[in-house]
């Protein structure tokens, strides 16, 4: 491997590959280790809900082929593993006989469209807030400092919730929930994109306001750590104005808050998986949370796992962005330290 | 160390929190004593709202809220705490033992990690949780220790791994103490302020983590936790149906512990972290 | 010629968070006159770097200047507006080369552009193209590589960095130059080739005139022509070199002196002598003449009363010592 940029890139790949093995092979065993055989078990559930025998033979026999329970267990993980490489992620037990891969291909926009622009937006304020912040000091600073400490540890369902509450049930300024009017379904059309974002507005809401507080936080504290560094001091004492200074200062504070923005994607996946149940959102938290409820393993499985692949991509992708931002990471990279 | 402590009830954030969270604790452990009540009895009509009788009304099968509120909280206390010590232990553990050593053991200890940090941590506790038989308190607190050590072991490594160049280390290893003594005589002393407030935030990370497993579904068994409580408001529609005092005290206890809890925090960062401390 | 910089009775305490005063500048004197190089020597934790930090207008909590004044041109620069300071000061008049030379520059920037930086806040007409070329030529008359320029901090050895440093410090030819420990974090021949690079500034005078601080004595005495010698926050002796080192008239200078290692003629037969006692703690100073619970010639009665004055006993020498006078204002 002759580029050292190269072997950076692949030494990432491979790393992020490997996780992401470890991840699909908890998510292979896990479910194996409920005792007794979860096929039976759920067939069981769904004869004593009525349904016919011989529906229920046929329930039986797809799902014994497709977990493959009469094989044994290494036999399973590789046809566990081919499936997930061709993107087969099963059929759905509560919801028979819809396919996983359909129910998530239908969530998975709204959460993304939900989810990634309520974290970029929290990111960006959050941190201009902080390092603002940090410059100014004084009273405003201790006010910015303990409202970011209340809001970055309200947990994001709770402050959902309170919103819910106050905006769309006591005073109805905002819809109780669902990504659109219930009845309508979903066209191209602006009447029903513009009813969407009247929807979206509480969620994506709630989940910015809990990532600027954290942000904020983190980006403060970054900043009066470099604002008391050696370098600021010299450029200072050369009679370099403070506006400049501030410019080198949050330049240098951003870049671990770039790490920060990929590590928030993994952190902040859960509350928001709730904070999607707890407004209806038609996302893959919604998706999981019925899907728990009724102990329907493969899609289950399935979100786990597109949860898992959004997260590592994520990270991925931030990674690679941070060593073209950070002069001494890349020096790293191209081997010139 | 004792002029530390003075520092830190000098600071008004950490009074604050310290009151508010002591005033959590003993609703929680006080109240269930005082209370006659049972929180799983069904006493009044459905969703019925607060009277005098019942200070919170009740939930969606008539019972008591105020009385679940603190057995709930408890529970959620009770779990995070144990995932906090057990979080905090495992972290350290393998934390100090990769930083003092170096080497290959470090790379690997560190190497594992890692994984399990890019591995979103939901994942696996949701995975966890759907695999395990019982799920009482105590093996939810388990759960979620064993899946939120990495951040405190990548930590410890870090500050084992500055503290190991100090010069009361060789005196000690040539005094021939093997490495768990080492570790537990010469190192881990001088990281007290900074472990504890590693399990601090461990605790309330614990108390979150439960609290949303909870609301997923995954919460404990036949226990009434903060968490459980808001998962039956969600599946019984408290919020669109008004009933405010089955979601709103939880969210408020919840919020409560984990903003005191973290402030605390912030305050014993600022007093241990000189350089935060702006003159 | 008058002098450069006067200070006079500077005081910079720290305030520590329980509310006590470090005395690290206590009633400092100092002159800097035109075309010298000033050392000022002390053990570790006399005050010196704080005095370095006072002089080049690092003045941050917990640092506080108390008192005095350091007198610019006849004017007090404490009392400059800070535009005025930031303007015609600070880089210009005064500048400096702080201690840790290695941390001094930002890691993200390529030095070129901090130098542009630097050149275009003090003349704003300037273009980057004419800052740069300007840049080039310095870097070129006293020999460092062009490109280091174009480099980023990370990429450059320790003394090459110091050597920047000192460059950029004199861009834009300060009169007066403070280096703090400038060669404390080298190896000799590093030393050696950054000792050059003043000297060069001196003789082209780019520099009017280096204070110089530092803990190591036999440096002064190939480089320095007066010496200043700082003890637990005042400066107990302030005169020209040779007589410092020589003929030292303080208590304290007189055994500072005789417990240096030089690899000279002569000094193996000398007697090598460490200074009783252990150095005074800043927070509460020993009353009257700090160094008097160590001197061998404490006078009981007077020394413990009052802090002696800095006089002067000979052509530019000051001492403050009751053994050469000043017991009338005890």
């Amino acid at each position: 491997m002759k580029n050292p940029f190269a072997r950076y890139l692949i030494q990432k790949m491979v790393w992020y590959l490997l996780a992401f093995l470890i991840a699909i092979t908890l998510n292979f065993i896990l479910p194996r280790l409920i005792p007794g055989n979860p096929v039976a078990v759920i067939v069981n559930q769904m004869a004593t809900g009525g349904v016919q025998s011989d529906v229920l033979e046929r329930l039986y026999s797809t799902y014994m082929k497709e977990f493959g329970l009469d094989k044994p267990l290494y036999v399973q993980y590789f046809e566990y593993l081919k499936n997930i490489f061709r993107w087969n992620l099963g059929t759905s037990f509560m919801l028979y006989p819809g396919k996983v891969n359909d129910l998530l291909g239908r969530a998975l926009p709204w959460t993304i469209a939900l989810q990634v622009p309520a974290i970029l937006t929290g990111w960006i304020i959050g941190n201009l807030l902080g390092a603002f912040s940090a410059y100014k000091g004084g009273r405003f600073d201790s006010v910015v400092f303990t409202t970011s400490l209340v809001f970055s540890n309200i947990p994001y369902y709770c402050l959902a919730i309170i919103l819910l509450y106050l905006l769309g049930v006591r005073f109805t300024i905002f819809p109780v929930g669902g990504g659109y009017s219930f009845g309508s379904t979903p066209t191209l059309s602006w009447r029903f994109i513009s009813d969407a974002l009247y929807h979206y507005i509480l969620p994506y809401s709630s989940m910015v306001l809990v990532a600027l507080g954290g942000q904020a936080i983190g980006m403060r504290e970054m900043s009066i750590y470099e604002l008391t560094s050696d370098y600021v001091n010299y450029s200072r004492n050369l009679g370099v104005r403070d506006e400049r200074i501030i410019r080198y200062v949050f330049r240098n504070a951003m870049l671990p808050q770039v790490t920060g923005l990929a590590i928030s994607f993994g952190t902040m996946m859960g509350g928001a998986l709730v904070t999607e149940s707890v407004f209806s959102y038609p996302g893959v938290g919604s998706l999981l949370f019925t899907a728990i409820r009724q102990t329907d393993y493969p899609l289950i499985q399935g979100c786990t796992i597109v949860i898992t692949v959004a997260v590592l991509l994520a990270n991925f992708l931030v990674e690679i962005a941070y060593g073209f931002i950070d002069p001494r990471i890349r020096a790293v990279q191209l081997g010139e330290r | 160390m004792k002029d530390m402590l003075i520092l830190l009830f000098r600071s008004k954030r950490f009074i604050v929190g310290f009151i508010l969270f002591l005033s959590v604790l003993l609703f929680a452990l006080i109240g269930p004593i005082l209370n006659p009540r049972n929180p799983f009895q069904m006493v009044g009509g459905l969703f019925s709202p607060p009277s005098n009788e019942f200070l919170l009304g009740t939930d969606n099968l008539g019972r008591d809220v105020f009385t679940q509120l603190m057995y709930g909280t408890r529970t959620s206390l009770l779990i995070g705490f144990t995932a906090g010590i057990i979080a905090t232990t495992i972290g350290v553990s393998i934390g100090s033992v990769a930083g003092y050593k170096g080497g290959v053991i470090e790379e690997v200890l560190m190497g594992i990690t890692n994984v399990f940090i890019t591995i979103p941590s939901i994942v696996i506790l949701i995975l966890l949780s759907i695999a395990i038989k019982t799920r009482s308190a105590l093996v939810m607190g388990l759960v979620i220790g064993i899946t939120a050590w990495p951040w405190t072991a990548r930590a410890v490594r870090a500050q084992t791994s500055s503290l190991k160049t100090r010069e009361h280390i060789d005196i000690a290893r040539i005094s021939g103490f093997n490495t768990f003594e080492m570790i537990i005589g010469e190192i881990l002393p001088y990281m007290f302020s900074y472990i504890f407030m590693a399990f601090i935030l461990q605790f309330s990370g614990g108390i979150l983590n439960e609290a949303t497993l909870s609301m997923l579904g995954l919460g404990p068994f036949q226990t009434v936790s903060l968490g459980v409580m808001l998962h039956w408001s969600l599946l019984w529609e408290a919020v669109r149906t008004g009933a405010w005092w089955a979601f709103i005290p939880p969210v408020i206890c919840l919020s409560m512990t984990t903003f005191s809890l973290m402030s605390m925090n912030a305050s014993m960062d600022e007093i241990f972290n000189p350089r935060l401390r702006r003159g | 010629m008058g002098n450069l910089l006067t200070a006079n009775h500077l005081r910079a305490y720290y305030k520590t968070v329980q509310g006590e005063e470090i005395k690290a500048v206590d009633d400092v004197f100092l002159e800097v006159k035109e075309g010298e190089v000033l050392g000022i020597a002390g053990e570790s934790g006399c005050g010196k770097s704080t005095l370095a930090s006072v002089l080049s207008f690092t003045i941050l909590p917990p640092l506080y200047l108390v008192g005095g004044e350091v007198m610019v041109d006849s004017k007090n620069i404490f009392t400059l507006e800070k535009e005025i300071l930031r303007r015609d000061i600070k880089g210009k008049y005064i500048s400096v080369v702080p201690q840790g030379a290695m941390n001094s520059l930002n890691p993200t920037a390529r030095i070129k552009n901090f130098v542009i930086d630097i050149i275009k806040e003090h003349f704003p007409e300037m273009t980057k193209e004419e800052a740069l070329r300007r840049a080039r030529e310095r870097f070129e008359a006293l020999s460092l590589p062009p490109r280091i320029l174009d480099a980023y901090p990370h990429q450059l050895s320790g003394g090459m960095k110091q050597r920047t440093v000192t460059v950029i410090s004199t861009l834009l030819n300060p009169n007066i130059l403070i280096a703090d420990e400038p060669t404390s974090a080298l190896d000799v021949s590093s030393q050696k080739i950054v000792i050059k690079l003043f000297v060069e500034l001196l003789k082209r005078n780019i520099i009017k005139s280096i204070v110089f601080i530092t803990h190591e004595l036999p440096l002064l005495r190939h480089f320095a022509d007066r010496i200043a010698i700082m003890y637990a926050g005042k400066i107990v002796e302030l005169g020209p070199m040779e007589e410092v080192i020589f003929s030292p008239r303080h208590p304290y200078t007189k055994l500072l002196m005789s417990s240096v290692l030089v690899p000279e003629p002569g000094m193996k037969e000398k007697k090598i002598e460490a200074i009783p006692g252990v150095p005074p703690d800043l927070k509460n100073p020993p009353s009257g003449c700090r160094f008097h619970p160590r001197c061998p010639s404490y006078i009981e009665g007077i020394c413990e009363r009052t802090s002696p004055e800095l006089i002067e006993i000979a052509p530019s020498h000051r001492v403050s010592c009751f053994l050469y006078g000043g017991k009338d204002v005890a």
